[in-house]
């Protein structure tokens, strides 16, 4: 799995690529609590690249989101997989996570 | 590997141990069986079976350890359109007449009497005893509305239990309860095999499809039921994501149309279905397997 991170007024990007699975979720979960520490509580998180999420990775996105919420901001999620998209339904997670189509809209989507 | 809060050395764990949940789905639970041969294939070892509704067919023939030809074969005959085909007229009388018909606590649209007799067919007096792994089954108890888990008797009657879908089939009784179909409380019953101290759940589940039209009353049940279970299946799926300390693989099979009730003649396509998706965990759950559960 490797990450990138893109900062800008509105949000931050998280461009994670690979599997978000038990052998990269604390790495990924350590990242992205790096950013909410330096105070980048607006997170995007881009998952074009994500083919495959276990349980694992649905606990590291959902801590993110519990995290960045109680600071006041947002962890949302773009352009998801269809395969991915379907664990998140199939969870219950997209009930109430926010998904968008593309990293634009989601970057976007903090200014309104 | 050290040992701590004085448990014995023969208590510690040195491998993860795997489970397999079949879910709610008809026929399409039959993809678990190519999901059985993957792991058969691949040596890798299934430490406990846990299924709901028509998923507790599939679990029964693996932990009773039949081959994949038998099982196959077994599902074929057990699973056909004339399990549904005779209608209950006692219990419809009970509903339009009640004063003429008593009602008698609970109905079904079909006669159940095809359903156990093809039960009795293909598991006769077999019981859980006779399982070479554990073997676990999720029922709901009419009157309390509790989650019942089926681990002992026998299997005919556990299987009645779990696949007595509401409105459709009457309940089973099973010991002093009633029982209706698991997935009124348990569809994906990935709950079981954590409590049952699996580290690794490969859970298969399935979500109803809606048809286009329902044309029928028996159709309309089905409809009901499959709402109130696809919902319960995200909400429960969602908090055993949270609650595990491990793994959950989730094998999600892919079918090219919707797999109908009775599509039994279907059955090699659904058990290839169950292949693809188990062989594209594969790489992932090998590693997992591979690393010590220590790390």
């Amino acid at each position: 799995m490797n990450i990138q991170i893109e900062t800008s007024v509105q949000a931050t990007v998280v461009r994670i690529m690979g599997s978000v699975d038990g052998m990269t979720a604390d790495s990924l979960l350590q990242q992205l609590q790096a950013q909410i520490a330096q105070g980048s509580i607006q997170l995007v998180g881009d998952l074009s690249g994500v083919d495959y999420t276990s349980s694992a990775g649905l606990r590291t996105l959902l801590a993110t989101v519990k995290e960045t919420r109680r600071l006041g901001g947002d962890f949302r999620l773009a352009a998801v997989q269809p395969d991915v998209l379907k664990v998140l339904e199939l969870s219950g997670f997209t009930s109430i996570l926010r998904v968008f189509g593309d990293v634009d809209s989601a970057v976007a989507s903090f200014g309104s | 590997m050290s040992v701590q809060n004085g448990v014995p050395p023969d208590s510690v764990k040195d491998r993860r141990k795997v489970a397999m949940v079949i879910g709610a789905g008809s026929v399409k639970c039959a993809a678990a069986l190519g999901m059985w041969r993957v792991l058969r294939r691949e040596g890798i070892e299934v430490d406990l079976y846990v299924g709901c509704s028509g998923g507790c067919l599939y679990a029964a023939v693996m932990s009773l350890d039949y081959t994949l030809e038998e099982a196959e074969q077994l599902t074929k005959r057990l699973w056909t359109r004339e399990v549904t085909a005779r209608k209950d007229l006692r219990s419809l009388l009970s509903m339009i007449v009640p004063r003429l018909v008593p009602f008698a606590g609970y109905f079904g649209l079909v006669n159940e009497e095809p359903l156990n007799a093809a039960l009795r067919a293909t598991f006769g007096e077999r019981t859980f005893d006779e399982c070479v792994a554990p073997l676990h089954m999720v029922a709901t108890d009419l009157q309390n509305g509790e989650r019942v888990v089926l681990s002992s008797g026998r299997i005919a009657d556990a299987v009645r239990a779990s696949v007595a879908m509401p409105y459709v089939w009457p309940p089973a009784r099973v010991g002093d309860r009633w029982l209706l179909d698991g997935c009124m409380t348990d569809p994906l019953p990935v709950d079981v095999a954590i409590r049952e101290g699996a580290d690794v759940v490969l859970a298969m589940g399935f979500e109803a499809a809606y048809p286009r039209r329902i044309r029928s009353a028996s159709r309309y049940a089905f409809q009901v039921n499959s709402i109130y279970t696809n919902n319960l299946l995200r909400a429960n799926y969602g908090f055993h994501n949270l609650a595990h300390h491990d793994e959950i693989l989730l094998i999600l099979p892919d079918f090219d149309r919707p797999v109908g009730l009775f599509d039994t003649d279907r059955i090699p396509e659904v058990i290839k279905a169950g292949e693809r998706a188990t062989e594209a965990q594969l790489p992932y759950l090998e590693r997992i397997l591979a690393t010590p559960i220590t790390s």
